[in-house]
């Protein structure tokens, strides 16, 4: 049943890792319909994450997990007309499988219950059916055993009492979301939360530089999406990337010439070809590198449009930064001419011309 | 239009900021035109020019600063990069190696490094690089000084005009 993508998973914080009934493939669909839509009523409203859309009969074989194949379409009407449904008790009865009915009955609970609170009535069930498992096997090993999502979110009302294993503490991001029988996780975890409290770092340090072309800072833009730094590839000055592009776009007839004015960088006048978009700004030699390859990495994975699948010709030719592949995935093959002279000198030939040998006759 | 505006205010913040950083160069912005500005330079020490105060009048485009201001002398120099006439200045970083990452506090210095190191090769005012080409750096002075004292001098016993 791993069919849909883990919620959790997508947003990197999933506890369960490798014992996790959802998907952990990123090729995998998510689930992205709205319980509570389905169900009559979304306090979000429009601002809602997840998808509003009615789950129909065609639909119920999808990635819903919670909603079973026979579900009836339901009526938006009113919340209470859900506890009608067939589902309510397949859903109360069949608790054997924790995995799937906690979901479904602590959902009917909310609505019947009014009066209790969505946490204590979460609670009940949760025990009731670790109480209704007596004859259901025990995990064989503790690594089988998941960790409390309270405790890893911050706190777990419960404390010692908590039938579930509560997770060591991750320095890191302070929470107590490390498995303690299961070392591979742990690592990832680690790993995972280093990379973010680097990024963040690199991200506060960004808050600070100013681009020298509107004298503000780069991130405190109005428009969300120009607080982006344009990096140039031979020096070492930041950038808006809406600045430094519109000083490079800068049109020839402003008498600025194109190759000694607009492509120098406009404090050090050193020439860069190119400009790398990027949210952080770098403080090491490795880090802008890192950024240039990502950058690169990108556009060598889009086709590129002059080359349109070899019907057009790309005025860049072996050094644009966009894909040239034909309709059948093959890439283009780079073939240069090189052109002998007697003296010893090799010129590479390009669009060459009958012209080009005339010149050079001697009659 | 509005980045213009924007990068101006800056620098109009900054210029009020360091009031006195600067001792040299007075910027004043008009009062109801952002884009247009006024600037008193003092003469640079060790050249005719020392003693005097110079006014100019800066025009900026709506492309600023993607363009370059235009900048010309409103009070008489005799330099051969300034228009005798119209005060027009030729500086390369107001033509074409102008960079975005100048201010007008920036262009007001330059002007005054311009001042001392005159270059004669592209004269504006004929005369004067005629003067400079042929060596006569004696003749230069004297007749720069000449319309330093005549303009940009508060005249004896008449009240000051600049405040600096």
């Amino acid at each position: 049943m791993r069919r849909t993508l883990c919620k959790f998973f997508m947003h990197g914080a999933c506890l369960k890792g490798d014992h996790c009934e959802f998907s952990h493939d990123w090729q995998d669909q998510a689930n992205n319909i709205c319980t509570f839509y389905q169900k009559g009523v979304c306090s979000y409203g429009s601002r809602c994450r997840y998808d509003h859309v009615k789950v129909s009969r065609t639909h119920s074989s999808g990635p819903s997990f919670s909603l079973s194949p026979n579900s009836h379409p339901r009526s938006s009407s009113g919340s209470h007309q859900v506890t009608h449904t067939s589902e309510v008790p397949s859903a109360r009865e069949h608790v054997l499988d924790p995995s799937k009915s906690i979901d479904v009955s602590t959902m009917n609970l909310i609505h019947k219950l009014p009066s209790t609170s969505v946490w204590t009535s979460n609670f009940e069930t949760v025990t009731s059916s670790n109480d209704e498992l007596g004859d259901h096997p025990t995990y064989l090993t503790d690594s089988d055993r998941p960790i409390c999502s309270f405790a890893a979110a911050g706190r777990c009302p419960y404390g010692q009492s908590c039938p579930r294993l509560h997770g060591d503490l991750c320095t890191i991001c302070g929470k107590h979301c490390l498995h303690p029988f299961r070392p591979d996780e742990r690592e990832e975890h680690i790993k995972m939360c280093q990379k973010n409290n680097k990024h963040l770092e690199a991200l506060k340090y960004s808050q600070e530089i100013e681009c020298s072309v509107c004298l503000d800072r780069v991130h405190s833009k109005p428009n969300p999406a120009e607080r982006k730094f344009g990096l140039l590839s031979e020096c070492d000055h930041p950038f808006c990337i809406s600045c430094i592009r519109n000083w490079r776009g800068n049109s020839p007839a402003s008498g600025m010439d194109i190759n000694s004015a607009l492509r120098a960088c406009p404090i050090c006048r050193k020439l860069s070809y190119f400009v790398i978009p990027s949210i952080i700004w770098y403080s090491t030699k490795e880090e802008k590198q890192e950024i240039v390859d990502n950058y690169k990495a990108k556009l060598k994975s889009i086709d590129c449009k002059y080359f349109d699948f070899g019907n057009g010709t790309c005025p860049f030719g072996t050094s644009c930064f966009y894909k040239h592949a034909y309709r059948d995935g093959r890439l283009e093959e780079v073939v240069l001419r090189h052109l002998d002279a007697e003296d010893g000198n090799t010129v590479i030939a390009k669009d060459i011309r009958l012209s080009d040998f005339f010149s050079g006759l001697r009659l | 239009m509005q980045a213009s505006r924007a990068r101006l205010f800056k620098e109009y913040k900054e210029v009020q900021r360091e009031k006195g950083v600067d001792p040299d160069i007075q910027l004043i912005c008009d009062d109801s035109n952002i884009f247009k500005w006024t600037a008193l330079i003092k003469g640079p020490s060790e050249t005719p020019y020392e003693g005097g105060v110079f006014q100019l009048a800066f025009a900026i485009p709506e492309q600023y600063p993607l363009l370059p201001p235009q900048v010309r002398f409103l009070t008489k120099i005799f330099h051969p990069n300034v228009h005798f006439k119209t005060g027009e200045i030729c500086l390369d970083i107001l033509k074409n190696a102008w960079s975005p990452a100048w201010t007008l506090q920036s262009v007001c210095r330059a002007i005054i490094a311009l001042m001392s190191h005159p270059e004669p090769d592209s004269p504006l005012n004929c005369d004067s690089g005629n003067l400079l080409r042929s060596g006569d750096v004696r003749g230069y002075r004297s007749m720069a000084r000449m319309y330093t004292k005549l303009a940009a001098m508060p005249k004896k016993g008449a009240e000051s005009s600049h405040t600096l």
